[in-house]
């Protein structure tokens, strides 16, 4: 399958899925690897990707995704070209809450090198949430971590009352409003 | 005359010309401290190192001096070892004094080519302080412009960042029409601009410099470093400059400190042990906190006026300074309270702005002047260090520790003064979106309680959208943190308006119905937050709490502070505190519909006195809701009915047939404040009191006499809030009929 669709599997019992899609590999790993370490009370798995679509073969071992997480590295305008190359083959249902932009490499504001503009276009032409990071250091990789387990929670629907496109919706602009 | 430099140095007079082997020798070895042990003991830990680096600095120093004596050389090759000797000795230690007088000069005179000239200044890193003669001796190679231009601009950029070592500045600011002149050229501008900001004091405003500079901004257009020397301009003289400026810009000067600012703060940071990356730009104040101010004393500049000399020197020294007018208070001998008042005529504030920030005299003072020039500099200095400082925007910054406690004494000098820095304001408008939630949390927070309510309607976009997003997404700590702080924030909003009763005097001309709105806004949007927050945490207690404390604020704004604003408690608040299963949130939120009550009790009559013209009326939607809350909440404890009457739309109210499948026996008893899960505690202890042999707990017992026994039981366990909201707004048929009552249905 080239688009990923977020229903066309069912779920699994009491866990979420994953996906951490981006350019630069030993970030991407390093997440992962702190969000495993994060309590939790349900089972986490994370598919790690350099970009999409992903590889049809094991299409049918995979199983649903919950949460797709973008990142998107502030100094380099390719880690940006490959994040939008992957976002045409993501279905438009998945918009509805269940991805989200990672920006990292805020803290080195002057090698910036793609405008903030850019990336916050991004995330609003997309109706997604951008959160900003520092993955370099440890501190902050942990609180990232426990942020996107806090979102991949309600995304798998584990929390009574609030779905994916409930709570994405209360994290636009106001004056969208 | 002689100059006396720093006290450090006191025992070796410096000659300029004298570079005789004791001078540089003593400055290594007598290291930092005065007294003689220390000499001794320093000397000989690090005896060896620093001879050879001492020598081969002093070689490298001769041979330059030697070199500025040959007028006829001309592109001379300089021998590296002595280019390597300067480099390696500033970045390490910083240069003596006594060097900088001839490496400006072999820089300035341009006997070298650029590219030594370039190294030589990048390595010109004081070790404690740059001598005024040797900077005013460079200022006059910089007019016969023998170096190139790139050199000159270096030169320039040095001067900016390393304008605090500068040790007297009387002589610099005797050279403001020099530094003047050079605004013509084009690319010094900026720079130039610069400076003379650092420079301008108030008899230095003319009318014919005010014209220049318009000129000047007529040829090249409005620039941003022009504005800024306007601005300051106007702020010293408002009557001549009339053109009109635009508020305060962002940032007005580029960072000049680049090439230098790592090689200092490391000096800094081996001489003075890791915490006083700040310390040099604060007075020192007082009393020296610790030993440690004492170690650094080398390097703490005495950031004061130019007025106030090295209490060494003579005093009659003051009648050299052309621009002295009066005698001015020395800061540093402005320990307490009483001088503050003695001498606040005479007092002059430091050049270097941040230093009044940690001293609260200086707070003190500052309250009193009317100056907006004051206020500028310390807006134009604390956005500086701010942004160049901040740890989550600059992550080559490992200063997290020090940034935290800047912002603690940024929020401490806040709360001193009541009200809000708006440089503070804009750094956390421009960092809010990128900030992780995490580092420097509760510093960040608590800056975010005194955000000066404004007219300006962005605050929405600016705040409180970056604010929810990390609400959401973060832990209930951090929930509970942001609800305080925003009730802070409102109640330091409330407490300006009540302290400002001449509301044309406030800085901010926020009318009354400015205020209503901000407020109103803020307070519908902690209702939403918390709301979304208790359905994200599911009914948590300790976010309750915390949301309750918040409407505590919210429901007496109308009596306590004075604001004609009635805003209820949102039913996704009010419910889930109505349901709980603990005590403390269901008795704070009786105290809160108490003081609902009395508010809105009091806002109708002043309604129906029509005393004076209303400029707010009260929506009855208020009273209605208020109504609604009322139903559900007697029903909930008293009357049993709150399933059958609660009339609110997202209430409780159920259908006779769903009621009943809850196979609950006598319906109309079983739901008030005995049964409630939250009072079940109270009733079981006291039961047991009632019947210590009784092992059934039989609640039925609790009626007539025991009812009202039972009701002061509960107030005798701190339910003030119970008890306050029982009597006002439960009305009881009389004591004896209740009684009889009770008998009978026993």
């Amino acid at each position: 399958m080239a688009v990923l669709r977020p229903f066309d599997k069912l779920p699994t019992l009491n866990s979420g899925t994953l996906l951490l899609v981006g350019p630069d590999e030993a970030l991407r790993q390093q997440l992962a690897e702190t969000i495993l370490q994060e309590k939790r009370d349900f089972n986490i798995s994370i598919h790690l990707a350099t970009s999409l679509p992903l590889p049809s073969e094991r299409d049918h071992l995979r199983p649903r995704i919950d949460l797709i997480v973008f990142m998107i590295d502030i100094k380099s305008k390719y880690s940006l070209k490959k994040v939008e190359c992957s976002l045409a083959h993501v279905d438009a249902s998945f918009f509805l809450g269940k991805v989200c932009f990672l920006v990292t490499g805020v803290g080195k504001v002057n090698a910036c090198s793609i405008e903030m503009n850019a990336v916050c276009k991004l995330g609003e032409a997309y109706c997604s949430p951008m959160l900003f990071c520092e993955l370099e250091l440890e501190d902050t990789r942990v609180a990232t971590a426990q942020r996107l387990v806090r979102m991949l929670r309600i995304c798998a629907g584990h929390i009574p009352g609030v779905s994916a496109l409930s709570f994405v919706s209360l994290m636009r602009k106001s004056d969208d409003n | 005359m002689q100059r006396r430099r720093s006290s450090r140095a006191r025992k070796q007079p410096l000659h300029a010309h004298h570079k005789s082997q004791n001078d540089l020798s003593a400055w290594q070895k007598g290291g930092t401290i005065h007294s003689e042990k220390s000499l001794q003991s320093h000397q000989s830990a690090n005896d060896q190192k620093y001879d050879s680096e001492g020598e081969s600095l002093e070689q490298a120093l001769s041979y330059f001096e030697k070199v500025q004596d040959c007028a006829a050389l001309k592109k001379k090759s300089v021998p590296q070892k002595h280019l390597d000797a300067v480099e390696s000795t500033a970045l390490k230690h910083g240069l003596p004094p006594e060097g900088f007088e001839i490496l400006l000069h072999v820089v300035l005179s341009g006997k070298f080519a650029d590219t030594v000239n370039i190294r030589l200044l990048k390595s010109l890193i004081p070790a404690s302080v740059i001598p005024e003669d040797s900077v005013v001796k460079a200022v006059s190679w910089l007019c016969v412009s023998k170096c190139s231009g790139n050199v000159e601009l270096l030169f320039l950029k040095w001067m900016i960042t390393m304008f605090d070592f500068i040790d007297h500045k009387e002589q610099l600011h005797a050279l403001y029409g020099i530094f003047f002149s050079f605004l013509q050229d084009e690319r010094m501008c900026p720079y130039i601009c610069h400076l003379l900001y650092l420079l301008t004091r108030k008899e230095h405003v003319k009318p014919f410099r005010i014209r220049r500079l318009l000129e000047l901004q007529a040829r090249m257009g409005m620039q941003s470093h022009l504005q800024a020397l306007l601005s300051l301009y106007k702020l010293f003289c408002p009557e001549q400059v009339t053109i009109t400026l635009p508020g305060k810009m962002k940032t007005y000067f580029k960072n000049s400190e680049g090439p230098w600012k790592a090689a200092i703060t490391a000096i800094r940071q081996k001489n003075q042990g890791p915490s006083s990356l700040f310390q040099t730009v604060f007075l020192g104040t007082a009393q020296p906190q610790s030993r440690k101010r004492k170690w650094n004393a080398q390097l703490v500049i005495p950031a004061s006026s130019a007025n106030t000399n090295n209490l060494e020197e003579d005093r009659e020294k003051k009648c050299l300074y052309l621009y002295s007018t009066n005698e001015s208070f020395p800061l540093e001998q402005l320990h307490t309270f009483p001088q503050l008042l003695q001498n606040i005529h005479c007092l002059e504030f430091p050049s270097q702005m941040g230093s009044v920030i940690t001293n609260p005299l200086l707070l003190h003072y500052m309250n009193c002047v009317r100056d907006e020039s004051i206020y500028l500099r310390l807006y134009y200095w604390m956005g500086q260090m701010l942004q160049e400082e901040c740890t989550w925007c600059m992550v080559n910054n490992p200063y997290e520790e020090e940034f935290k406690s800047f912002l603690q004494t940024v929020y401490k000098a806040e709360c001193f003064l009541q009200e809000g820095f708006s440089a503070c304001e804009e750094f956390l408008y421009k960092t809010l979106p990128l900030w992780d939630g995490f580092c420097c949390r509760s510093e960040v927070l608590g800056l975010l309680s005194w955000i000066p309510l404004s007219s300006f309607s962005d605050i929405k976009s600016y705040l409180y959208d970056p604010l929810a997003q990390l609400f959401f997404t973060s832990s209930i700590y951090f929930k509970c943190s942001v609800l305080e702080s925003l009730k802070e924030l409102l109640q330091n909003w409330l407490n300006c308006n009540a302290i400002q009763v001449d509301l044309e005097s406030s800085s901010l001309n926020t009318t009354l119905s400015g205020l209503v709105n901000g407020v109103a806004e803020l307070v519908r949007f902690v209702g939403w937050i918390s709301t979304v927050g208790l359905r994200l945490e599911n009914n948590s207690t300790l976010l309750l709490y915390f949301t309750l404390d918040f409407y505590e604020t919210v429901c007496d704004m109308y009596l306590k502070y004075n604001l004609p604003l009635l805003i209820m408690l949102p039913a996704g608040v009010f419910y889930p505190a109505l349901l709980s299963m603990d005590s403390v949130n269901l008795n704070q939120l009786c105290y809160i519909m108490y003081r609902y009550r009395t508010n809105l009790v009091a806002a109708k009559e002043n309604e129906l006195c029509k005393k004076q013209m209303l400029q707010f009326k009260f929506s009855d939607q208020t009273y209605k809701v208020y109504n609604q809350y009322i139903i559900a909440m007697v029903g909930c404890l008293w009357t049993s009915s709150a399933f059958q009457k609660d009339i609110h739309p997202q209430g409780l109210r159920m259908d006779d047939e769903l009621l009943s499948k809850t196979a609950v026996k006598e319906l109309k008893n079983s739901f008030n404040i005995v049964y409630h899960p939250a009072m079940m505690g109270y009733s079981i202890q006291f039961l047991q009191q009632l019947c210590p042999d009784d092992t059934t707990f039989n609640f039925r017992l609790i009626k007539g006499k025991k009812w009202n026994w039972y009701l002061e039981y509960l107030y005798t366990q701190g339910l003030k809030g119970l008890k306050v909201f029982i009597e006002s707004s439960i009305s009881r048929v009389s004591q004896d009929s209740w009684s009889k009552a009770g008998n009978v249905e026993a």
